[in-house]
């Protein structure tokens, strides 16, 4: 079993590595105010996703994932005491880590756990839920916030990270976030070209 | 396909996407992991592969490429695992069915952590439901547990 | 009077001649109401001294717990009931369940059946007892339940253990031609001191099987070597080593597996089905359609569980319509047009209540709705049971709480005599009422009747045990008070309306059967409080609403109790009085009540002042013969409310293992905290919305507080244990919540209104 081999020791260097990329320089040329509007659009349907539950309950701030869909009434935080893990992993906490139930695959039992091979919490500084499309849109833009990504690479990371790619394959019972990987990597990318504005 | 349980190499014949539990239960007939909730929700069927405690009702058996250990491969020569021994010292048990899965667990947080605080114990058991409400002496056996190993 | 009119009523139902006959309780060596049910099944070489003894030569001691075990402990402290009489350790005897048989009806389960309260000792409410009581023998009803197998047990069992050793010691008198005064009793052996002379029990057993005693002498409890202390549970390695003790783990050669699709709306039949996806599935065996008084649907017959689950989902059908009201807001409606109607039974009405609001004063009266909602019971182990139909012999493997009815069911459904079914009763993974129900078994029965005599282990989905319960009723209140010049009430007026559980009962176990009278599970906790207040009525209304209700741990007390005690509590507050001191001064007439109110407020230093952010709340039940008080302390947390710490005060009359009863204690405590906190079933469209632990929680180990208990021993009756904890959580959080917050929550559960960490 694949999951189980991910040990905290490779998801630790995920999160020190994110500390040591190299930040990127901004924009140099400043956009027009066409760009800008384009821009803006195209940053709707980026935050679109990326506010979606699929994405942003794993994006949280205060250690706790959560759960939403229909048959809550509220969106609200996983049950059982599931936290990020007092070691900063991501992955849980010593006798319930995140692969004691989230396998490499979708469970397909209705309400049966989601999966994939990379299944964790996003680091703490990536924080998406409960912020506002202005505030998502500036930490996207902030390596120290990022995961010391360019732009470019964070597009590149939506299109290609397995985890990410979950939120538009979250298995059965659960709605997808909006359009594609693809489809949000080219609306980053469109995004870039007109500057990279945030609203 | 060919899993090694508790020590013993046995071959089970099943749908790789059928559960562990029940390839466990119906097939090689090893019956302490038990059924309660089938969606990862309540820990009783709890078990370690490759030492991960993981829930086996959700675990595609084809999917299952390390050792498995269950509650009946706990005790030892006959002796009861310090965890089994601190669950009888405490008197645990009520009804009885989740304990197999709060035994395995609480044998996963002391194989990482030696002498858990409440917070540890509360960290890595909140997945395993107990409807008779023996939270307090499962408390007091985890911390029991801990003595009887570093006393071992 | 119209307890006594209600009374001779049921007698009648249940026959005059049980009435006549009476019941000599704990006489059944002398008077053998029923033959010995060991007697049919005995093994080469054993001996039984009545249904409770077996003694094997090899001096195997083997005790008879005729009781669901369903956590409670009753194969330890039945069991020792037994050993303490016979002498002999705990850790040596064997305890079974044994078979279904009318010779182990439960008369206290039914004893207190009557409108009655526990604490009424006049001559129309003992003649109640008996009467009851009396019906259970007639019934032979074998149950667990009403937190009564210990009061049923306490004289039965005892006596059974004292009469074998009599016996045994009048055989080695003979065999070792000594006096029988001159010998004691000590580990299954009889001792001769004087000449060093001793026999083991098996070696004197089959002499003295036919010895009866002339009389028989129980121990003093003054010498009580097991009862009275706690006790190593007999049951506990086989529980901490993951033994196949359970209705799932029952493992049989040539074994079939299988499930249930019962539809989601009770009652309704199916309209359309199509079966060809899920009998093409692999693995699949047989689908049978089942049309049972607990509903229709489909028993899939599998050759493991995981088939039979997944050709359960590929089942195509369509459902009639619900004769029910289908959704929350009907139901709600349904229940407040009940309040509203006048079609109660005042099943308390002292003083003249009318009178007593004819001229009240608009700042003296406190008036108050409450309403609660359909809970599911979520036992961890979900319904199953294993049946084999072979030969004209139906086997039955079934955690179940009600052998006999059981077998009476089941052998019709099988279309066998009831001499040819054998129930064989497991260990059972919670019970909670759940399985006092014969769903899960008769389901069973009707499966293997399609698998050739082959064994069916038929194992539910939880979402099935979720979604087919037998439901803790909803129900909903209007109360008013007038408070006196002191702040005290002097006049109390609570109707209740909620549909019958024991209505609801017999629809799906004995249709033809009638219920008399008022069913007083609906104001259970409410019209029975041991409070002296001059003007005081407690109606209940039952609401006509066909969900089906069962008994959930303590019944009509789980929401009678936060009924009474938040009500209670409001009172105090309106009345500017500390509820503990105003509960003392309404308890004074019974001093047990007093002194658990008494000793729960020192235990929780009840009145010091409190750091800010934190806050107490108290009640008080009475239920099942024991007098319960519960403080739970609360504190405010950016994550929520945390239940930091709860002090339980129980008097039970005599504390037979107090280590069990401290666990039943917090079990019922965390079992009403969680509903309390935020369990509930709703309905959209005629079926339930929750399905598994995702969305029909507990209460979970980060979530539970500390917890402190003190047994007492002042009342002079033997009270129940089992459920005891329950009724007083739910108020005792609720005023606590109260006491933090100031917002008064008359609606469960709590967290509809505040959020708890």
């Amino acid at each position: 079993m694949k999951a189980l081999a991910v040990t905290l020791a490779s998801a630790a260097l995920v999160v020190v590595g994110a500390g040591i990329a190299p930040a990127q320089d901004a924009n140099p040329e400043p956009p027009s105010a066409a760009d800008t509007a384009k821009g803006l659009q195209e940053w709707e349907r980026i935050y679109a996703v990326f506010s979606h539950p699929r994405c942003a309950n794993c994006h949280v701030e205060d250690d706790h994932p959560r759960w939403s869909g229909p048959e809550f009434a509220t969106t609200r935080v996983h049950g059982f005491n599931v936290q990020r893990g007092l070691d900063g992993s991501g992955m849980g906490n010593a006798g319930l880590r995140c692969n004691t139930c989230h396998f490499e695959t979708n469970s397909s039992v209705p309400h049966g756990p989601p999966g994939n091979e990379k299944w964790q919490l996003a680091p703490v500084e990536m924080v998406w839920f409960g912020k506002s499309s202005e505030q998502i849109c500036a930490q996207i833009k902030d390596p120290q916030r990022n995961g010391g990504r360019s732009l470019e690479k964070v597009a590149k990371h939506v299109h290609e990270d397995e985890l990410v790619g979950w939120g538009w394959d979250p298995g059965p019972g659960r709605e997808p976030a909006p359009g594609s990987a693809e489809e949000t990597f080219l609306a980053i990318q469109r995004w870039v070209a007109a500057g990279a504005p945030c609203p | 396909m060919r899993l090694t349980v508790n020590g013993k190499a046995i071959d089970i014949d099943a749908d790789p996407e059928m559960p562990l539990l029940w390839a466990l239960r119906d097939i090689a007939g090893i019956l302490g992991p038990k059924f309660g909730c089938g969606i990862a929700a309540c820990g009783a069927c709890t078990v370690h592969v490759g030492g991960v405690p993981v829930r086996s009702c959700v675990l595609p058996v084809g999917d299952v490429e390390d050792n498995v250990l269950t509650i009946d491969g706990l005790a030892q020569d006959g002796r009861l695992h310090p965890v089994q021994q601190a669950w009888l010292e405490e008197q645990v048990a009520q009804c009885g069915y989740c304990q197999a899965g709060q035994i395995m667990t609480a044998v996963a947080l002391l194989d990482e952590i030696s002498d858990p605080t409440d917070e540890d114990i509360d960290n890595a058991m909140g997945g395993n439901l107990c409807r008779c409400g023996t939270y307090p002496r499962i408390r007091a056996a985890i911390k029991r547990a801990a003595s009887l190993k570093a006393g071992a | 009077m119209g307890a006594i009119a209600t009374i001779t009523r049921r007698s009648l139902l249940i026959g005059a001649a049980a009435i006549a006959g009476g019941v000599a309780v704990g006489y059944f060596y002398y008077r053998k109401p029923f033959p010995n049910p060991l007697d049919d099944d005995l093994a080469e070489g054993n001996v039984t001294f009545n249904p409770y003894v077996k003694i094997a030569a090899d001096n195997t001691v083997t005790v008879i717990v005729p009781r669901a075990e369903m956590g409670q402990g009753v194969t330890t402290t039945l069991a020792a009931l037994v050993a303490e009489e016979l002498d002999v350790a705990l850790d040596a005897i064997k305890v079974e369940h044994g078979p279904a048989s009318y010779a182990y009806y439960n008369r206290e389960m039914l004893a207190e059946g009557g409108p009655f309260a526990f604490f009424d000792d006049g001559l129309i409410a003992e003649s109640g007892r008996a009467a009851f009581g009396a019906a259970s023998k007639f019934l032979g009803l074998q149950g667990t339940g009403g937190s009564a197998s210990v009061r049923d047990a306490f004289d039965n069992m005892r006596q059974a253990g004292a009469a074998a050793r009599q016996m045994l010691i009048a055989a080695a008198a003979t065999r070792l031609d000594v006096p029988a005064g001159e010998l004691r009793t000590t580990d299954a052996t009889i001792v001769h001191q004087p000449s060093g002379k001793s026999v083991t029990y098996g070696e004197v057993a089959v002499d003295a099987q036919t010895l009866a005693p002339e009389t028989l002498q129980l121990k003093e409890k003054a010498h009580w070597r097991l009862l009275g202390k706690p006790q190593m549970r007999t049951d506990m390695l086989a529980k901490v080593t993951g033994a196949p003790i359970f209705g799932v783990d029952v493992n049989l050669p040539d074994m079939l597996y299988g499930t249930v699709k019962m539809s989601p709306r009770f009652g309704a039949k199916p309209t359309k089905i199509d079966l060809s996806a899920a009998e093409k599935m692999p693995g699949v065996v047989k689908i049978v359609q089942m049309d049972t008084t607990y509903g229709h649907g489909f028993g899939i017959i599998a050759q493991n569980t995981w088939a039979a689950f997944k050709a359960a989902e590929a089942i195509a059908v369509e459902w009639g319509e619900p004769d029910y009201p289908a959704d929350n807001a009907a139901i709600s409606k349904a229940l407040q047009d009940a309040l509203a109607s006048a079609d109660g039974s005042a099943l308390r009405d002292d003083g003249n209540v009318d009178t007593a609001f004819a001229d009240v004063a608009r700042e003296k009266l406190v008036e108050a709705d409450y309403e609660v909602p359909y809970l599911a019971h979520a036992c961890m182990e979900p319904m199953n049971a294993t049946a084999r139909l072979k030969d004209g012999v139906l086997d039955l493997w079934s955690p179940n709480q009600v052998p006999t009815i059981t077998r009476q069911l089941c052998a019709g459904l099988a279309g066998v005599g009831q001499d040819n079914v054998n129930v064989h009763t497991t260990y059972m993974g919670g019970g909670f009422g759940r399985r006092g129900e014969v769903d899960f078994s008769m389901f069973a029965t009707l499966i293997a009747k399609e698998a050739d005599g082959r064994p069916v282990k038929v194992t539910w989905t939880r979402e099935e045990d979720v979604r087919h319960d037998v439901y803790r009723p909803a129900a909903a209140g209007k109360f008013r008070a007038r408070l006196g010049d002191d702040g005290m009430p002097v006049a109390v007026d609570m109707a209740i309306a909620s549909p019958s559980v024991m209505a609801s009962i017999l629809r799906r176990t004995f249709p033809w059967l009638w219920l008399p009278g008022p069913d007083k599970t609906i104001v259970e906790g409410s019209f029975d409080q041991p409070y002296t207040i001059p003007d005081y009525r407690v109606t209940a209304i039952p609401a006509a609403i066909s969900i089906p209700v069962g008994f959930w741990r303590s019944v009509g007390n789980s929401y009678n109790g936060f009924f009474h005690e938040c009500f209670m509590d409001e009172l105090a507050a309106a009345g500017k009085l500390d509820p503990v001191e105003m509960r003392r001064k309404l308890l004074a007439a019974q001093p047990a009540a007093v002194k658990v109110v008494e000793k729960v407020a020192e235990m929780a230093k009840w009145g010091e002042a409190l750091p800010a952010g934190k806050a107490k709340g108290f009640a008080f039940t009475l239920s099942f013969g024991s007098w319960v008080g519960e403080i739970v302390q609360i504190a405010d947390t950016p994550a929520g409310i945390r239940l930091e710490k709860m002090w339980i005060a129980a008097d039970v009359g005599t504390a037979l293992d107090p280590g069990i009863i401290e666990a039943q204690l917090v079990s019922g405590a965390v079992y009403g905290l969680s509903a309390a906190m935020g369990q509930e079933v709703t309905f959209a469209d005629g079926m339930v919305e929750q399905s598994n632990f995702h969305d029909y929680d507990a209460m979970r180990i980060f979530q539970c507080p500390e917890f402190e208990v003190a047994i007492l021993e002042n009342y002079h009756k033997l009270g129940g244990v089992g459920e005891i904890g329950t009724p007083p959580a739910a108020p005792a959080l609720a005023n606590a919540v109260f006491a933090l917050t100031g917002k008064r929550i008359r609606k469960l559960p709590l967290n509809k209104e505040v959020s708890f960490a």
